[in-house]
């Protein structure tokens, strides 16, 4: 059974179809790359994914459960969301993280919330919030800053800021993990970090979606990659396939384009 | 009335008393009210945005001076069932419901642009996080409002101290009142010295609000 299952996902902006009926799935521990020119609508797919915008048709299925249907209201209450919305975890393109918290700050603030809400919170408050905090450390470790834990993010460098994005999001133990173009905003010599820390998650199995104008990173680490145009999947399968051996004329004119801009 | 030095001073501090009474009560609720007018404003039900809105425009399209006569007699002249506490109590009380709901007025505009300038990144990083509403707002976006609004809201609370002045309209006796009855006698000192009163008042705020914003100044935003 797929982790994630996407059906005829549909998004609109007044009359403009940004997404036009999305078919995928995902299996556990898979990593996807979705590419495509800007505008294709990569990024509201993963914002869709992330309840940041409310599909208006289509279903979402996370591990067999039915979590989101655009023509059954009951999916839709905002307080489910909220808890559904934990299943996704997003690193933005923009990093977004909290400006007057540190790097470990950032990374425990949501997790110490959600515990807070906990039953046997009371019973045991130190004990959850250390276990939280030094689950925190652990994590920035594994993205290379565990020097950083006490920097605030204007000290920091983009490509640390990233990662500690790629800690924070990681902190909520989410079942999919999403990237909106996670190196778009970096300096050319600050995405290799971040690349790096994306690869060693792929090589844990962990399961990604990974939206990114990086062809090579997205044939060297996808399991499977996706190309949109205009709001639909155009081509989709292993990266081998899709960029050795493209089968639809609009796949190979945007690889073309994009071979040729570098 | 004696023309004494050391009695004039003590009466001129005793009335400047008055002046950070109302200094102190009007921040104290016009802040949080501020805040609360600010949400009311920026509310996506037009049934409440709109009357706010023109309800901000009037308290800030008129004269405080106005507001405090209209406040103070106007119950009385419309035959409302209440009347403000006899004597200066009630004067004094007038003044304050009128000098908290204007400045809650001018603090909400402030607040409202410092809430909108906080990029939208901010809100769905804490969203995509799952914090509610509520915990997005005190744990993420608060404290980068009140960076961002600490130099206008600063400007604000300094007019403020001179504002209470105008308390005098209604005969709330505060300082400058006081030095006029001395002037009205013939003496004219007493009334140039309030001024140093405001200057060592809005220094000593000066000093207070420049070490908030250094406080402030550990993170960028």
């Amino acid at each position: 059974m797929p982790i994630l299952q996407v059906k005829q996902l549909e998004k609109k902006f007044g009359t403009l179809e940004v997404l036009q009926g999305i078919d995928f799935s995902l299996d556990q521990g898979e990593s996807l790359a979705i590419i495509g020119s800007s505008g294709s609508g990569k990024t509201t797919l993963l914002r869709c994914l992330n309840f940041l915008e409310r599909p208006d048709g289509g279903t979402i299925t996370v591990n067999g459960q039915l979590i989101f249907d655009a023509s059954d209201p009951s999916t839709q209450h905002e307080s489910d969301i909220r808890k559904k919305r934990l299943h996704f975890g997003l690193v933005f393109q923009n990093f977004n993280l909290f400006p007057q918290y540190t790097a470990l700050q950032n990374v425990v603030l949501a997790p110490k919330l959600i515990a807070k809400e906990r039953s046997d919170f009371g019973a045991d408050k130190k004990g959850i919030l250390n276990g939280i905090e030094e689950k925190g450390r652990a994590i920035l470790e594994q993205v290379g800053l565990s020097d950083k834990l006490n920097a605030y993010p204007h000290m920091l460098s983009g490509g640390q800021q990233q990662r500690v994005a790629i800690a924070r999001a990681l902190a909520m133990e989410p079942d999919i993990l999403c990237f909106d173009e996670p190196t778009s905003a970096l300096d050319p010599e600050l995405t290799g970090e971040v690349l790096k820390v994306i690869r060693s998650l792929a090589s844990r199995n962990t399961t990604m979606v990974i939206v990114t104008h990086e062809m090579d990173f997205a044939r060297s680490v996808a399991d499977r990659v996706i190309f949109m145009d205009e709001g639909a999947i155009v081509e989709q399968g292993h990266p081998e396939e899709v960029f050795g051996n493209p089968q639809k004329e609009r796949t190979r004119q945007f690889l073309l384009r994009y071979s040729e801009s570098n | 009335m004696t023309l004494q030095l050391p009695v004039i001073v003590e009466r001129l501090s005793d009335s400047f008393l008055l002046n950070g009474k109302l200094f102190a009560l009007t921040l104290i609720f016009s802040l949080p009210l501020g805040l609360i007018v600010a949400f009311g404003s920026m509310s996506r039900f037009r049934l409440i945005s709109v009357p706010v809105r023109a309800f901000v425009w009037i308290i800030r399209g008129t004269p405080l001076m106005l507001q405090l006569i209209i406040i103070f007699l106007g119950p009385g002249l419309m035959n409302l069932p209440f009347y403000w506490p006899a004597g200066s109590t009630g004067r004094f009380v007038a003044a304050t419901v009128a000098f908290i709901i204007n400045y809650a007025c001018y603090f909400s505009e402030i607040f409202r642009g410092g809430i909108q300038s906080i990029p939208s990144g901010q809100y769905e990083a804490g969203a995509v996080l799952g914090m509610t509403k509520a915990q997005i707002f005190f744990k993420v976006t608060l404290l980068q409002v009140i960076k961002r609004i600490m130099p206008p809201t600063g400007n604000e609370i300094i007019t403020l101290v001179k504002d209470t002045s105008l308390a005098r309209i209604i005969s709330v006796k505060e300082i400058i009142m006081m030095a006029g009855e001395y002037t009205n006698r013939g003496l004219i000192w007493p009334l140039f010295a309030t001024g140093i009163y405001f200057l060592v008042f809005v220094g000593i705020l000066t000093l207070l609000l420049g070490y908030i914003e250094r406080k402030l100044e550990y993170f960028k935003a």
